[in-house]
């Protein structure tokens, strides 16, 4: 303990920032993809499986191509034939999210598996030199700036496109036509339904968006943030995205504010290991911060419930 | 071209294993009010949303304008200049009355939703027609009457020129129901044709060119108003001349049964909320609770009968103090409750009606014998329950969800009347059930009193409290604002009350 005390300005030091935004953008794209089919009423529990199965396509389709576009751009359509397999069982069968979601789950993760060896005839990861990787962005002037410098330079591209995305989705919630019809359909269908808006199809258009950006989602991950696959590689950062989602009620900038929370447990967890702190304890970080967010948001969002509707005020 | 700018001829629906139309006719003429009338269960609402393309129509045709429509669905029917108002606002909530209105038909700009064109147009029609509306509250934040507003002219800017109102003044005050006829003329005289769903007698002969009756889902034919009147319109309606007026008994009210002092309690709405309310129910006397829905009823009820948390104050029944109980304990206090939401709250819908009969005391003998169910002595209290409230379909192990509103209003009754306790709180008793069992349920309620109970009587049928009461205490946004004696009351002095009016300081206040 002596140790992190001693060292605490090496653990909260600037690059913490970026390393908590690191960690916690591969969260926010599955956030923002659970935010999606959230505003249509939808509890997308199959993001951790979305994300999975685009982290492996990333992976194997940069590989053989040799080009990270076309990586990134497979991921994500397989990621939209894994949602739209939920949206198909969802809408069309009625089906229980978390059970159809739960069972894509585990698909993507025997998938994964078993194409894992079948390609690339290997168990548990693969990495190569042949895997393009998404380039970072280097830039040059902010070099030797000091705090910028540190803080701006040589992120992922995906990292500054999820900042985009975040931006892209508030608007496309809050201002947009389509934006307005999926709120009405996840809030109130039949008043959708009256106003002559085809519910189904605005549910089917929000699934296949979440995929999209749930591949990406994985995509980043693989290719990104690391440049392999590994089994279960996504590490329930797709329950982490869910659970940040509630925390800010599927919208965009304050679900990603909760991921963030996650990256700062994650970054400051992995600081914390080489000052001796256990690594099962810093392995446990995430999980507790999941529990410890979703259970003061409930119990605040409760709190205020009972606030508001008290006749004493 | 005909003269009609609606026809609907010789129309078929059945749901599963229920024929809801059997044989439905209509038709509207341009610049008319049209009521549609007939109970519960007539078809009168289905009729209307198969015009509105909800459902598709088994058989028959629908011609619009003399063009015959081929299937239907809400935006067709749009298209084609029908719009709806539904018992049940089709509103979002937590969007604003400007976005509700809108919804579906947005006026674009670029990427964007053209929020300054539409407030423009929106308004041409609030000034049109004389309907204030305030465009950037949330719907949660209005009133059920400006709600009701919201959604004509959401008809309107979706281009209606026949209007489909569903049952419109179920949730209004009598002033408000007279606003909404000043507005039903303004659209009259605008050119637009209406249909007007209804059940009330007095008001379709306010405001109807013709009438139309419907019974259990057939055609009962057309008549012009100057030619019918509300005892022809009742018989046409039920087959048969119906008593609604209670015998009333004027037996000597006993000792307080509930008394409510001075309590807090917390509601969703704002307008719901019960800050300050006290009220005593003596044993035979029946105390009508009269209001606008959504102004503490349902609030004040689950505070006595323990569903709902008490902030302040307390609830005594028979002389205990049950605050805060359980419900189970509030019951064991001397309590039964007709709950004003059958479906959520009276019944457990796929249970049988004999499973639903004894619900609430399947832990007393004869019910049970140890920890075993008697299915025997069930049977036989179910067997006489049924006989008794005439419940039909009579095989109580049917689920209660084959039964119709009215026999499922029966089942929720004829358990709670039949323990015999010593208070019985009825919210909304004959909400949504024909008229045959509303004439049964208000006579078990004086029957009830007859016999001892106190009644604590909800309802938004002011006809109903006026008649089965007592005593009559008026709430308004959670406060009383009024009690008098039943037979000093009429729809004027309790609408003004209900409006949040003063009441005149009267002698009766001295005789209660």
């Amino acid at each position: 303990m002596s140790a992190v005390i001693d060292n605490m300005d090496k653990i909260f030091n600037l690059s913490l920032v970026y390393a908590t935004f690191r960690s916690a953008s591969p969260i926010i794209f599955a956030a923002l993809c659970a935010a999606i089919t959230q505003q249509a009423n939808i509890l997308n529990v199959g993001t951790e499986g979305i994300m999975l199965v685009g982290a492996f396509t990333a992976v194997a389709v940069s590989y053989f191509s040799g080009s990270w576009i076309i990586g990134v751009g497979a991921a994500m359509l397989a990621g939209a034939v894994i949602a739209m397999i939920i949206g198909v069982g969802h809408v069309k069968y009625k089906a229980d999210n978390c059970a159809i979601g739960m069972g894509i789950n585990m698909l993507a993760l025997a998938i994964t598996k078993f194409l894992l060896n079948v390609i690339f005839g290997t168990n548990g990861s693969f990495t190569s030199p042949d895997i393009d990787p998404i380039p970072r962005v280097h830039i040059g002037f902010l070099e030797n700036i000091p705090v910028l410098g540190t803080l701006l330079n040589d992120w992922s591209l995906m990292e500054w496109f999820v900042i985009v995305l975040i931006i892209v989705l508030q608007f496309l919630f809050y201002k947009t036509v389509w934006g307005l019809r999926l709120r009405a359909v996840g809030q109130f269908e039949e008043a959708a339904k009256t106003a002559g808006i085809k519910v189904n199809a605005v549910k089917y258009q929000a699934i296949f968006i979440a995929g999209l950006i749930g591949g990406l989602a994985g995509a980043h991950l693989s290719l990104g943030y690391s440049t392999q696959f590994t089994e279960n590689m996504t590490n329930n950062r797709g329950f982490m995205g869910v659970a940040a989602m509630y925390f800010g009620g599927a919208n965009p900038v304050l679900t990603s504010l909760g991921c963030l929370l996650f990256g700062f447990a994650d970054s400051v967890g992995s600081r914390l290991q080489a000052y001796g702190i256990p690594s099962q304890f810093v392995l446990m970080m995430p999980y507790i911060v999941t529990v410890v967010v979703l259970s003061i948001s409930m119990a605040v969002k409760l709190s205020m419930n009972k606030k508001r509707q008290s006749s004493l005020t | 071209m005909s003269e009609y700018v609606v026809e609907m001829r010789d129309i078929v629906k059945t749901f599963g294993e229920v024929q809801a139309v059997k044989h439905g006719e209509f038709t509207l003429k341009k610049g008319e009010i049209h009521s549609l009338i007939g109970e519960n269960g007539a078809g009168k609402s289905t009729m209307m949303k198969l015009l509105y393309g909800m459902y598709p129509i088994d058989s028959g045709e629908i011609i619009v304008k003399g063009e015959k429509m081929g299937v239907l669905d809400p935006k067709i029917a749009i298209n084609h200049g029908i719009g709806m108002v539904h018992q049940e606002f089709m509103l979002v909530n937590e969007l604003t009355v400007l976005e509700n209105i809108i919804l579906g038909f947005e006026p674009k700009k670029g990427f964007t939703i053209d929020f300054d064109q539409a407030r423009k147009e929106v308004q041409r029609y609030i000034d049109e027609y004389d309907m204030e509306v305030q465009l950037d509250k949330k719907i949660s934040q209005i009133s059920v009457g400006e709600a009701q507003r919201v959604e004509i002219i959401k008809t309107l800017m979706r281009g209606a020129d026949v209007i489909i109102l569903d049952e419109p003044t179920a949730v209004l005050t009598p002033q408000e129901a007279k606003r909404l006829f000043e507005i039903l003329n303004n659209l009259k005289e605008g050119g637009k044709s209406l249909v007007f769903i209804s059940h009330k007698l007095n008001e379709v002969m306010e405001i109807s060119d013709r009438i139309s009756v419907m019974r259990q889902g057939n055609y009962m034919g057309t008549v012009e108003k100057a030619e019918t009147s509300p005892l022809d319109l009742t018989k046409r309606m039920i087959g048969r001349e119906v008593f609604l007026d209670i015998d009333k008994s004027y037996g000597k009210a006993g000792d307080t049964i509930l008394e409510v002092k001075d309590i807090w309690v917390p509601s969703g709405k704002e307008t719901s909320k019960i800050r300050g309310m006290s009220l005593s129910v003596r044993e035979g006397e029946i105390v009508g609770i009269a209001g606008i829905d959504g102004n503490g009823q349902s609030e004040l009820i689950e505070a006595i009968t323990g569903l709902r948390h008490v902030e302040k104050g307390s609830v005594i029944i028979n002389g205990k103090d049950v605050t805060n109980l359980s419900p189970r304990k509030v019951r064991a206090a001397g309590l039964a409750h007709i709950p004003e939401d059958r479906n959520r709250m009276g019944l457990n819908r796929s249970l049988s009606i004999v499973d639903n009969l004894i619900a609430v005391r399947l832990d007393e003998p004869p019910f049970t014998k140890g920890k075993l169910l008697n299915k025997k002595d069930q049977d036989s209290y179910a067997e006489e329950m049924v006989k008794q409230f005439d419940i039909r379909p009579t095989d109580y192990n049917l689920p209660t969800s084959a039964l119709s509103g009215g026999n499922a209003q029966k089942v929720v009754v004829a358990r709670e009347v039949s323990m015999k306790k010593k208070l019985l709180v009825a919210s909304q008793p004959t909400r949504g059930v024909d008229i045959g069992a509303i004439e049964l349920i208000r006579n078990t309620l004086e029957k009830a009193k007859k016999e001892g109970a106190g009644v604590l009587l909800v309802s938004a049928e002011l006809e109903e409290i006026i008649s089965l009461s007592d005593r009559i205490i008026v709430i308004h946004e959670g406060k009383i604002t009024g009690e008098m004696l039943a037979s000093e009351a009429n729809e004027n002095n309790l609408g003004l009350l209900m409006m949040g009016g003063e009441q005149k300081r009267k002698e009766s206040e001295a005789a209660v």
